[in-house]
């Protein structure tokens, strides 16, 4: 094994990990401002790359405009879903919450599957994005470098808003009590509103990267990544931004090198891996890598 | 500025208040004290809208010359933004916000950029902990200083009348006569207080009229002297043989 082959493999690993990055914030977003475990969270991103589909090969957008809009109708999705399916659970015990997120996920995969197919699609993006980079000692697609930078810059624009401006902290004060920011004269309706808007948005991203990168997306696309990302969310800290993101990268770097560094006849055990690191950081770290000691919500 | 009619409040089964009738003056210092779960916290809460009343009106005007208004089916919000600022029980910092973010969301109403850093600023210099502690998260903070905070961040919102819920809770003496100073100090630069204690000798000493509730009724009212002198309230709430 030459140092290339490991370097590239690590540039997938940060690829990979951007992804489940995107996904994952999402999760710890929507799970840090209502405690609820959002299993449709991965069919967001499912309805992202679909989204960036039918901008791309029905309407005929040009890239950067189907971005914008993936990232609009993904908010829009999230924002809907939460008024109409988890909204009037807000108080049910949890289990309750994420039975209707099941709910909401079969439904949107068998909209999906009656008005698409199951069958995988192919999806093609424009010629200028496969093009090859050649950095001298590896060679990837102008793809895999938009999807890195998109998310990194996507990131930072988020820890900024979180941290910096007066709506971020808002959302920050109601994740922590709706009824003290009430008090403060926060509308939390619309800060729950804001995080399933920002939480899907992204995820549509996520998907609209994952069909550029691999070519093809399918109803279920959503299944395995959402799940990743959600074991990516724990392992970094449920309920923290920093923590999804390094819980992103280390899931995604780990998944690749796992199958890249080991022999062949390992790689089928790529998943149970993932989900074995994650029990393995649960038993040393009950509350992840970044995580702070969070309890339900009384 | 304040004036509660016959307010009725169920919390869950439990009716919690049973038809209270109270005022507050501008300028005055209000103190309503009574037994654990007479109904205290909930009266605080009914006014600041977090809870709703089952029936009973709540009128408040904000200075003499406002209209009253009708605040008992207003959202907290528009409640913060009518001048009533609610510190809650417990103190409520927020954990993971770092002290300046604490006070900088108690301003979250306004929109004068330039004041709100002008009132932090002299926030910092009366409470000069929130300067030294300024980033230091919420939690971090003792009991006494996120008190300070606590009290800082509904400042902020530059109330006209300010509700505490047990200030002096878990706090030791000292901590306790700096608080009761603080409001004193707050009462003479116009601000208008309900007081909700457990240490009633000092809520007593401090108000200019109190109230005092039994399982969700007002049972007695008068100045903060009357009552202290009161046999009934002595032998109840200030530990009097
Ligand atoms: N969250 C709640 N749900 C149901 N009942 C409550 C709740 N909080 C308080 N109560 C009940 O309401 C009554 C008044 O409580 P509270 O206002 O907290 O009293 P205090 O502040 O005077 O100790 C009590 O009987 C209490 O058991
Ligand atoms: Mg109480």
């Amino acid at each position: 094994m030459g140092s290339a082959y490991i370097l590239s493999q690590i540039v997938n690993g940060v690829i990979l990990g951007s992804m489940y990055a995107l996904i994952a914030i999402g999760f710890t977003m929507i799970y840090g401002i209502v405690r609820l475990i959002n299993f449709a969270h991965g069919d967001i991103f499912t309805m992202g790359a679909f989204t960036t589909l039918a901008s791309l090969a029905l309407i005929g957008l040009p890239f950067p405009v189907a971005l914008v809009v993936v990232v609009l109708t993904g908010a829009l999705f999230g924002v809907v879903i939460e008024r109409i399916a988890f909204r009037p659970m807000r108080g049910a015990p949890q289990v309750t919450g994420f039975i209707a997120s099941l709910a909401v996920a079969i439904i949107l995969e068998n909209l999906l599957v009656m008005t698409i197919s199951a069958q995988p699609r192919v999806f093609l993006v424009p010629e200028y994005l496969n093009r090859l980079v050649s950095t001298g000692v590896i060679t990837i697609r102008v793809i895999d470098l938009a999807i890195v930078a998109l998310a990194i810059v996507l990131m930072i624009a988020l820890v900024f808003f979180v941290h910096f401006t007066k709506v971020g902290i808002a959302m920050r004060a109601t994740a922590e009590n709706y009824d003290v920011a009430r008090l403060m004269g926060i509308n939390i309706d619309r800060m729950i509103m804001l995080a399933f808007a920002i939480g899907s948005g992204l995820a549509a991203v996520s998907g609209l990267m994952w069909g550029s990168k691999y070519g093809q997306i399918s109803p279920f696309m959503g299944l395995l990544p959402g799940l990743k990302a959600f074991v990516a969310a724990v392992i970094g800290g449920v309920g923290s931004i920093p923590g999804a993101v390094v819980g992103g990268y280390v899931l995604g770097l780990s998944e690749v090198l796992f199958v890249g560094l080991l022999p062949p006849e390992y790689s089928g055990y790529r998943n149970a891996f993932v989900f074995g690191a994650l029990i393995v950081v649960l038993l040393v770290m009950p509350n992840g890598l970044l995580g702070r000691n969070t309890e339900t919500r009384a | 500025m304040l004036r509660i009619e016959d307010v009725h409040v169920r919390r869950g089964g439990t009716h919690a208040l049973r038809g209270i009738s109270m005022t507050v003056n501008a300028g005055e210092i209000v103190a309503l004290i009574g037994a654990n779960g007479a109904g205290k916290t909930t009266t605080l809460a009914t006014i600041s809208g977090l809870l709703r009343p089952e029936s009973g009106t709540l009128s408040y005007a904000r200075c003499a010359e406002a209209a009253p208004i009708d605040i008992g089916r207003m959202r907290a919000e528009q409640i913060v933004q009518a001048g009533i600022s609610h510190c809650p029980e417990g103190r409520q910092v927020f954990a993971a916000l770092s002290v300046t973010e604490n006070l900088r969301i108690g301003a979250y109403l306004r929109h004068d950029r330039a004041a709100i850093d002008a009132d932090i600023a002299d926030l910092q210099t009366q409470f000069p902990i929130l300067r030294t502690r300024a980033n230091v998260p919420g939690d971090r903070l003792s009991g006494g200083e996120q008190m300070m905070l606590v009290i800082g961040r509904a400042l902020i919102s530059r109330p006209k009348l300010l509700l505490l819920d047990e200030p002096s809770l878990g706090l030791a003496p000292q901590l306790v006569e700096q608080i009761f100073d603080i409001l004193e100090r707050l009462r003479r630069e116009g601000m208008t207080i309900l007081l909700v204690e457990q240490n009633a000798a000092m809520a007593l000493d401090i108000a200019d009229r109190a109230y005092v509730l039994e399982a969700g009724k007002i049972v007695l009212e008068g100045t903060g002297k009357d009552l202290a002198g009161n046999a009934d309230v002595q032998r109840a709430y200030l530990g009097a043989a």
